[in-house]
This record gives C-alpha cells, sequence and structure tokens, in this order.
C-alpha cells in the first residue's frame, strides 16, 4: 500500500493548493469525529447564568442567548456540516454520473428525455425548487438529502454527457466496438473513467454549494431543527442579537467559510493534478 | 554564401525539469542567406520546431531556457535584448507559421482583417491602406478574389486556403525571414505541392528566407536548397542538399533517407511476390453498390427537410483471402467510411456488403457475430486508439476474455507470444500507452488487433502520424505478419509511396466513388485517370532532379485537381 501511495503524495507535495485544501479538510475531520472528546461543554445544555457572555478564557467563542457554549457548539455542528457536505454531493454524482454516461453514449431518444428533464429542473431556480421539495417531504435532513439528490444531478449529467459525446467518437472506442465489447462494457469500463476527472473536480466546488445551501435551508428553519448544532441554525438565531453578540454568528459563519474554503483549494488543487481546466 | 543574414552560435536550451536539468537544444550552430530555404529535419522530439521558437524567444514553457550561444540578426544578438526589441523582431523581421493553420487563425476575425491587424500595428498606416495592401497579399498567397474573400471567416475556407491565409499573415509585417514549422504535414499531397510551390514563389518574388521545419525528406529534396539534420538537439549534419542526400556522412541521415517510402523503382522488389489467387476462391468481402449518407445538422429551421451528405457512392470491391488491398485518396474521399461500413461500425444506406459469406445488410446478427471475431482495425492515432488509463496487458487480457478464443488460464502466456508477434518486449504488458512511444503505442495496437485472431486487418491510415523510420518499421511489421498469420489487409492511406511499398493491388478513391483499380504496379506505372496521375505528381520525391509537378501535366493539371479537391462538396 505504502508503494503504491508513494506517487500519490509526491504528486500531491508539488501542489501547494490541493496540500492546503487537503490538510483543511483532514483537520475538519479530525474535528468531526473527535469533537465529543475535544468539546468542553455539552453543546446542547442551556445554562440561563451565563446568557450572551463575549468570548472569554472559559468560553473561547462566547456563549449564546441560551447560555450555550459556542466553541461546543460549533465543534458538533462540524459534524453535521460535512456529512450534509459529502452526502448532499454523493447521492446527485451518481445519479448524474449513470444519466450522463446513459444519455451521451446511447444519444437518440434516452438522450432526449434526459435532456428535455434536466430542462424542466433547470427552469426552475434551484432554491424554489429545493424548498417546494422539503415542503413536501416535511422539514428536516432527510428532506434536504432527497432534494437534493433530485435537484443536484443536473450539473454531473451535464458535464459527463459533453465528454462522453467526445469520447464515443474516440479511437479506441470505436476499437472497442470492432471487438466485439458489450454497451456496458465500453461505457462503464473504458469511456466513464476517462470522462470522470472533471466532474470529481466540479464535486468539489459543488460541496461548497451544497454547504451553503444547506446552511441556507437550515437558515429558513426547513433543514436542521433546534436545538442540534448546525451552522446554519447558529448564524440564523445569532441573527437578532448581531448588534449586541456579534460572536454567535462570527464563529459559525466564519466555519462555513473555512470548510468551503478548504473544499474549494482541494477542488481547485485536483483540477491541476487532473489535467482539467474549468 | 555571402553574408548570413541570421546567424546562430551555440545556441542551446536547457529544460529545468524536476529530475534536474535536461539539455534539448546542444550547441547548435548554422546561418541563414538572404533568399536562402533551409531545410530542418528531423523525427520528433529532435529539436527543431523548439530551435525555431528559441529564434524569437517564443518558449513553450516558463521551464525551458536558453543557457548559452547567440542569435545574431542586423548585428543585434537576439537571445540578449529587451522583450520590446524582441516583439519587434517577431513579426516585423520574423515570421513564423505552423502545422496546423485552424488553431492558429482567429476563428471570430475576417481572414482579411487578421491579415490587415499586423500591416496596421507593424507598418504604422491607417485601416484603409492597411485593406489594400491586405488585399494584395491575399492575391500574392493565391487567393483567386481577394475583395470577396477578404470577408471570410477561416471555417469558411479549406485547410490549403487556411494555411494560404496564414502565410498571408506571417507576410503582412514584410518579414525577411519565414520560419514555416510542418506547413503541410495536416495536409493532402495536392495542396501540399501547391503550398510548397507558394513558398518558392515568394523566396523568388520577395527575396524571402525561409526555415521549412519538416520530417519528409521528400519536401526538403524538392523546396530546400540546403538541409540541416538535427536529432536529439544535435545537429549532426548540415549542407547543401544534393550532398546531404546524396552523400550523407552521418549513420542516421543514411538511415533516415534509407526508410523515406520514395516512390523509385525500388519498390518492385518490396512488394511480396504473390501466388496468384486461386480463380475459383470465394472473395473475403464482397461490396456491392455500396452508399453511405449521413444527415446534415446544422441546417437553419426553414431550409426544409433534412438534408444528406453522401460519403460513399455507389462502391464496389472484392476482396480476395490473403490479399494486400490498398485504398488510397485524399481528405474526404470517403475512404474511411468504407472501411467503417464494411467493418459494420456505421450503418450502411445502400447496397450490401458480404463478410465471407455473411451479408451485413440481411443476416446483420450473423454478419456481425463473425465481423467482431475475425476482423480487427488499426487506426492512425495510436494514443488515441488505446485507453489511456489501461495498461496494454489489460487492454489484450480484456479482449482475449470477451473473444473467448483462449481459456482463462492462457491468457498471461498469449499476451506475452502477442508482443512477441509485434516486436515489443514482454515487459511493456505492464506500461500504460503515455509512457511509451508513438511506434511502441502502434504496435500495441496491432498486438490488440492480432488477439481477435483476425482473418482481415483494417489499418486505417495506420503510419500516417509516424516518423519515416517508424513508418517503416510498422510496414516491415505488417508485411511479416502477413506471410506468417495468412492476413488479409486493407491498408488505408494518403501516402501513395508506402501503399506502393506494401499492397498487391490499389484502389483510388475521390468523392466517395472508385475512380480507378488495378495492381498496384500497373496503377503507379501508368495511371488511367488524370486524378491519380495528379495525386502521384504531388509526391515529393527525394531526388531533388525530379521536380515537383511533371512536366508532362505542369500547372495546368495542378489548378485543375486542386479546383476538384478543394471544391465544395455537395
Amino acid at each position: 500500500m505504502t508503494v503504491a501511495l508513494a506517487p500519490a503524495w509526491k504528486a500531491v507535495r508539488r501542489r501547494p493548493t490541493l496540500l492546503a485544501g487537503l490538510i483543511l479538510l483532514i483537520l475538519f475531520l479530525f474535528i468531526a469525529l473527535l469533537a465529543p472528546v475535544i468539546a468542553p461543554y455539552d453543546p446542547i445544555l442551556q445554562n440561563g447564568d451565563l446568557r450572551l457572555q463575549p468570548p472569554s478564557w472559559g468560553h473561547p467563542f462566547g456563549t449564546d442567548n441560551f447560555g450555550r457554549d459556542i466553541f461546543s457548539r460549533v465543534l458538533w455542528g462540524t459534524r453535521i456540516d460535512l456529512q450534509i457536505a459529502v452526502i448532499g454531493v454523493v447521492f446527485p454524482f451518481l445519479i448524474g454520473t449513470t444519466v450522463g454516461t446513459l444519455a451521451g453514449y446511447l444519444g437518440g431518444k434516452v438522450d432526449t428525455v434526459f435532456m428535455r428533464l434536466i430542462d424542466i429542473i433547470l427552469a426552475f431556480p434551484f432554491l424554489v425548487l429545493m424548498l417546494s421539495i422539503i415542503a413536501i417531504l416535511g422539514p428536516g435532513l432527510q428532506s434536504f438529502y432527497i432534494a437534493m439528490a433530485l435537484v443536484g444531478w443536473v450539473s454531473y449529467a451535464r458535464l459527463i454527457r459533453a465528454q462522453m459525446l467526445v469520447l464515443k467518437t474516440v479511437d479506441y472506442a470505436t476499437a472497442a466496438l470492432s471487438l466485439g465489447f458489450s454497451g456496458p462494457r465500453i461505457m462503464f469500463r473504458h469511456l466513464l473513467p476517462n470522462a470522470i476527472a472533471g466532474s470529481v473536480v466540479f464535486s468539489m466546488s459543488d460541496c461548497v454549494l451544497v454547504l451553503l445551501s444547506g446552511a441556507a435551508i437550515s437558515y429558513l428553519g426547513l433543514g436542521v431543527q433546534p436545538p442540534l448544532a448546525e451552522w446554519g441554525v447558529m448564524v440564523a438565531e445569532g441573527q437578532s442579537f448581531i448588534t449586541t453578540a456579534w460572536w454567535i454568528t462570527l464563529f459559525p459563519g466564519l466555519s462555513i467559510v473555512t470548510l468551503a474554503f478548504g473544499f474549494s483549494l482541494t477542488g481547485d488543487g485536483l483540477g491541476d493534478l487532473l489535467g482539467v481546466r474549468e | 554564401m555571402s553574408e548570413p543574414l541570421l546567424s546562430v552560435r551555440d545556441l542551446s536550451v536547457v529544460f529545468a525539469g524536476e529530475d534536474g536539468p535536461r539539455t534539448l537544444i546542444d550547441s547548435l550552430s548554422f546561418d541563414l542567406g538572404k533568399g536562402e530555404i533551409l531545410g530542418l529535419v528531423g523525427e520528433s522530439g529532435s529539436g527543431k520546431s523548439l530551435t525555431c521558437r528559441s529564434l524569437v524567444r517564443l518558449m513553450p514553457s516558463p521551464k525551458l531556457a536558453i543557457t548559452s550561444g547567440t542569435v545574431m540578426l542586423d548585428g543585434k544578438d537576439l537571445t540578449t535584448v529587451s522583450e520590446a526589441d524582441i516583439r519587434e523582431v517577431r513579426g516585423r523581421d520574423i515570421g513564423m507559421i505552423f502545422q496546423n493553420p485552424t488553431s492558429h487563425l482567429d476563428p471570430l476575425m475576417r481572414i482579411g482583417d487578421q491579415i490587415a491587424e499586423g500591416i496596421r500595428v507593424h507598418r504604422g498606416v491607417d485601416s484603409k491602406e492597411a485593406r489594400a495592401v491586405a488585399l494584395d497579399i491575399l492575391a500574392q498567397v493565391g487567393f483567386p478574389h481577394p475583395a470577396r474573400q477578404y470577408n471570410g471567416y477561416p471555417h469558411e475556407f479549406s485547410g490549403g486556403m487556411r494555411q494560404r491565409a496564414m502565410i498571408g499573415v506571417a507576410l503582412s509585417c514584410d518579414p525577411r525571414i519565414l520560419i514555416a514549422d510542418e506547413p503541410t504535414t495536416a495536409l493532402d499531397v495536392t495542396i501540399q505541392a501547391q503550398i510548397l510551390r507558394l513558398l518558392m514563389d515568394l523566396r523568388e518574388s520577395r527575396g524571402l528566407s525561409v526555415i521549412l521545419i519538416t520530417h519528409d525528406l521528400g519536401i526538403v529534396a524538392q523546396t530546400c536548397d540546403r538541409i540541416a539534420v538535427l536529432r536529439q538537439g544535435r545537429l549532426l549534419e548540415i549542407g547543401d542538399k544534393r550532398d546531404v542526400l546524396g552523400r550523407p556522412q552521418h549513420p542516421y541521415t543514411q538511415n533516415l533517407i534509407a526508410s523515406h517510402p520514395s516512390m523509385p523503382e525500388r519498390q518492385a522488389l518490396a512488394v511480396i511476390a504473390q501466388e496468384p489467387v486461386p480463380l475459383k476462391a470465394r472473395p473475403l468481402v464482397e461490396i456491392d453498390d455500396l452508399h453511405v449518407r449521413f444527415p446534415v445538422t446544422g441546417r437553419g429551421l426553414f431550409s426544409g427537410g433534412p438534408r444528406e451528405f453522401a460519403a460513399v457512392k455507389g462502391v464496389s470491391l472484392q476482396v480476395m483471402p490473403g490479399e494486400t488491398v490498398g485504398i488510397v485518396g485524399e481528405s474526404g474521399s470517403g475512404k474511411s467510411t468504407l472501411a467503417r461500413a464494411l467493418l459494420g461500425l456505421t450503418p450502411i444506406s445502400e447496397g450490401h456488403v458480404t463478410f465471407d459469406g455473411a451479408d451485413i445488410v440481411t443476416e446483420r446478427t450473423k454478419a456481425l457475430r463473425k465481423l467482431r471475431r475475425e476482423t480487427a482495425m488499426v487506426f492512425q492515432d495510436p494514443y488515441n486508439a488505446l485507453n489511456p488509463r489501461l495498461t496494454i496487458g489489460a487492454t489484450l487480457a480484456e479482449v482475449l476474455a470477451v473473444q473467448e478464443s483462449v481459456p482463462k488460464e492462457r491468457i498471461p502466456e498469449r499476451i506475452g507470444e502477442l508482443l512477441d508477434l509485434v516486436g515489443l518486449e514482454r515487459e511493456f504488458a505492464s506500461r500504460k500507452p503515455l509512457s511509451m512511444s508513438g511506434g511502441q503505442c502502434q504496435r500495441a495496437g496491432i498486438a490488440r488487433a492480432l488477439a481477435v485472431n483476425p482473418k482481415l486487418i483494417v489499418a486505417d491510415e495506420c503510419v500516417a502520424a509516424l516518423d519515416v523510420t517508424i513508418q517503416a518499421q510498422i510496414v516491415d511489421l505488417f508485411r511479416d505478419l502477413k506471410q506468417r498469420l495468412n492476413l488479409t489487409l486493407l491498408f488505408i492511406a494518403h501516402d501513395l509511396a508506402i501503399v506502393r511499398n506494401l499492397c498487391e493491388r490499389v484502389v483510388v478513391m475521390y468523392h466517395g466513388q472508385i475512380v480507378e483499380e488495378g495492381p498496384t504496379e500497373d496503377v503507379f506505372s501508368a495511371p488511367r485517370e488524370a486524378y491519380t496521375q495528379a495525386l502521384i505528381d504531388a509526391i515529393p520525391d527525394i531526388d531533388p532532379d525530379k521536380p515537383l509537378v511533371s512536366p508532362r501535366g505542369g500547372d495546368a493539371l495542378a489548378e485543375e485537381t486542386s479546383g476538384l479537391v478543394t471544391g465544395e462538396i455537395s
């Protein structure tokens, strides 16, 4: 295993953006895993004596209007936000890749049907569509993931389809056809691995978008429900105290930005590594 | 030679790689006289393009740097002058043209304006005057209707006309030196002949000095005054073309000349003496009045019903088992479409194709099953033909597994045999295409074709992308395999010399139809059609004393066929 990883490590080390992005993401992953150990307080424990305390040694990020420790809530929130970013991307990625591969390679009616479906989805503003789906399914993270999967695959399908249209005319596709390889074999073993790099890079920037829309949905009260600690919810809750207790919104907000930055750097670095230009 | 116009001394270019510096050009020295055409010859990776880019400091990568040497022009050393000065030199003193005019012309700008722009910038004249000069240049580079064609966009012209336009852009600043980097490699032979003639005419009329980069010794023999042979960044040999071609000093040059698939008499020996095919044998492939039409897309909304483009129009052809048939023709002649149709890769619009007794149209399933197990294709671009993510071993193993031609446990052994057959070391099984040279990739491609145990191999321009010495090796390999495995070979090429070397029978295609067909020697020594004659004449011969266009046909024929070739396909 170490032998196989050595060239990968060498490639990463030469790309400071990728390295920085990966370090940030790994840092957040550790925070998420170790939140129960490193968080000094219970994130949902209310304490009437400690309301709206500014940052201090005891409470580095201060406390909110219920006297909860913001530092602990930010640490616990990492778990949920990282989960939102990953699950919110994985399902659209899988659906979109499959649809794009089929539409691009098979063409004809399959292509027409999927492309019209994509047109319909794109005709609605993203958030409006998300909100309607969540409204129908009822508020909660699960609804958010389902809505994300129903709407988010569109970009991946279009990316992969465009690549497949080019790749299916390449000589090795013709060669595979002339050698009697089956359609699925040509699509998924020969063409898809060569088409997927752009989508992998895009999925990183998509993580940022999903993270932000997750926060936005929670902010609107349709995602994560209080008192659960999630950065978007925390920003929403701190809103009414923004002039008097800025720390309630500042620290979760900074966390969103930093995690997004990590994904974004990783995306740029991967694009460079895989030779994809956006 | 009098005082040289451009003088290069000890030029070295170093690439600062991750594994330490690599010298790509190693103390190169040469002179270029006024009105001289100097040929820079070498295979890919020899540093010929890089040399010319270094002259005007247009380095393709920031990791490349000129480490020593001088490039003297008018008493100035171009390697040390300021960035502003070198920009003046580019264009005004030294113009450049490239292999692919499509990617070097601005697709959104009228070609006339692209020429006028250089005139305005470098000569400081107003736009009206610039237009007048541009029209004059368009006429000089051979546009028949400059006033009308001034307003055309690059995509409206054929490849040859685009190359003329790019020469026009290079001439717009009235340079004294023109660097032409493989200017005709992407063009058909008849068009190539015209462009080379244009370069020679410009030399006559403007006293232009030209550095012509090419891998084709035939081209240098026909156009250049002196030849410089490069290999791995070193100058092996430089001298008058007759000296270099007639009495090459360096063994590499000798090898290069020997590899040139020239047209002289010797290839009569090279053609495999073939037993006459028994008359009663059934043809392996039988094509009868084949038509292939494609729907034309991109028409306007109101232009009426769907339009079709006929790529193959009524072709009939028989190929006997064990035969080697060459199909020649220029781009757009339908030769590749014919091959794809006969392999069942392109739908047939009309007519019949029978492979080994199975009709592709009426017995499609049966015929396709036969075709997939008994035919294979070899492609033009070896890198594009192999999946870049799979090792050669994995590629071959997959074919063997899908075809079920050998039992599972015999697959690794068979891979080794296949690699032996095509002359690759067995360790190539673990290599990926991008870590191999073009020739090695092409051998791997042939190994994949052989993995099928084919009766018929269709080779589509399979040596066109390779260097001459590699071309010769691949052709030898085909000849060897044909004899050993009793293959039937359909060899598609635009390079007549190679077809003449390898094939017993040749089919000449033009605009989707067969214009001439017959035993190779007969067709080449006594072509019946003017088109075949023009194709043969347009090949630049390695013998400098054989002129580019035969005195018989002369210019009239060249013009006439060029009209045919560049004419709109309707």
